[in-house]
């Protein structure tokens, strides 16, 4: 029982140290910009590969999600301005790497 | 009157002697090496010719070229240059630089390229002409910064040009017509005017002001910054081409250099 902990423990330290090291060599960003009533997003890793199906969340000043979508195979994902201020924009991708971009109303 | 022109001679041989002292660095210094999202996405550059350490500045005319290499493509950014004026706290007369903005748009790097108009430079009977480059990163995207603008010779990071700490080694690659010179000269200097430098960098004696590296069999020098602020590499080469002066074909010195930026670790 007692080796079977450890191993389980030690199995479990390894899993996530691997996660810790990943979620730092492949850091996700997210970039959105406004193009007349578009708002246009990226999801990206830093080597240039996309990020493909993840989640985007757009909240506005007081935490309310306004749009909910997925990227798509570009790590590309738009959607019609909702409101002309300041929009918080979540890239969220597997394995928990998630990302913010704020949208300032002074770019729409 | 005799006397006049031997101490007029000594003085000549005096500046001579102190000027091979000093190395020529072509220069591009951004207000920033890194662009996040919460930083100012307005960069201010500064372009000119100076001697890194001792702070001191020579005169720049307007360059032939200066733009951005991103994604492939040079973007010409001439027509955004302004003459500004400059010196060290112990030159007695203002220096002609040139300064810009550029609002960065977009993720990737950016690497800023100029290519002077020859420097006359009396003191070494020759033009000096530096290929200068710096790459600012902007938004995560970290693509690009190991390209070759393509200009006659120039400097490829082989370490990630920013992101920098200070004691850490930067390689490159030293490239003449695309291809690796072996066995080159590269001169390396801090620049003192760095924002944040704590306090000026003085020299014990002359071989401290520029370090020298020489490149491998594959055009490949490393070298270990130990400051943190702006480092310049100047790898030196005689072009095969003349220009003349005052009638008389003279040479032409030809630098690839590139900057980049250190910070300690905190």
């Amino acid at each position: 029982m007692r080796k079977h902990l450890v191993t389980l423990c030690l199995l479990s330290h390894f899993l996530l140290l691997c996660t810790t090291d990943l979620a730092l060599a492949h850091k996700v960003s997210i970039f959105a910009y406004v193009e007349g009533t578009t708002v246009f997003t990226e999801s990206y890793f830093p080597d240039g590969k996309v990020v493909e199906s993840g989640l985007i969340e757009v909240f506005d000043k007081n935490n309310t999600k306004l749009v909910e979508g997925k990227t798509d195979n570009k790590g590309l994902f738009h959607f019609p301005l909702p409101k002309k201020e300041d929009l918080t924009i979540v890239i969220n991708a597997s394995m928990g790497h998630k990302n913010s971009f704020l949208l300032k109303a002074s770019e729409m | 009157m005799k006397h006049i022109f031997t101490g007029s001679a000594i003085i000549s041989c005096l500046l001579g002697w102190s000027s091979t002292g000093q190395a020529h660095f072509g220069a591009i210094i951004p207000s920033d090496d890194i662009i996040s999202q919460e930083d100012s996405k307005k960069l201010q550059i500064e372009i000119k010719f100076i001697h890194p350490l001792e702070m001191h500045y020579m005169d720049m005319t307007k360059p032939k070229q200066f733009g951005i290499f991103k994604g492939g493509k040079k973007t010409d950014l001439l027509p955004t240059l302004t003459e500004a004026k400059g010196k060290s706290p112990d030159q007695d007369k203002n220096f002609t630089l040139w300064k810009t903005e550029y609002q960065i748009k977009r993720p990737g790097d950016y690497t800023f390229y100029v290519e002077p108009t020859p420097y006359w430079e009396p003191a070494e009977d020759s033009f000096i002409v530096h290929y200068t480059k710096v790459c600012v990163n902007a938004l995560g995207l970290e693509e690009g910064w190991d390209e070759p603008v393509g200009l006659e010779t120039e400097i490829i990071p082989l370490s990630r040009p920013y992101g920098l700490w200070t004691n850490n080694i930067f390689t490159g690659q030293v490239l003449f017509k695309g291809k690796p010179v072996a066995g080159t000269e590269v001169e390396i200097e801090y620049l003192n005017e760095s924002p944040g430098n704590p306090a000026i960098v003085k020299a014990p004696s002359d071989p401290y002001f520029t370090q020298v590296v020489k490149t491998d069999a594959n055009g490949v020098f490393s070298y270990a910054m130990p400051r943190a602020g702006w480092w310049g590499f100047a790898a030196l080469n005689e072009a095969d081409w003349k220009l003349k002066k005052d009638g008389v074909e003279k040479g032409v010195e030809i630098g690839a250099v590139y900057w980049v930026h250190t910070a300690d670790m905190k």
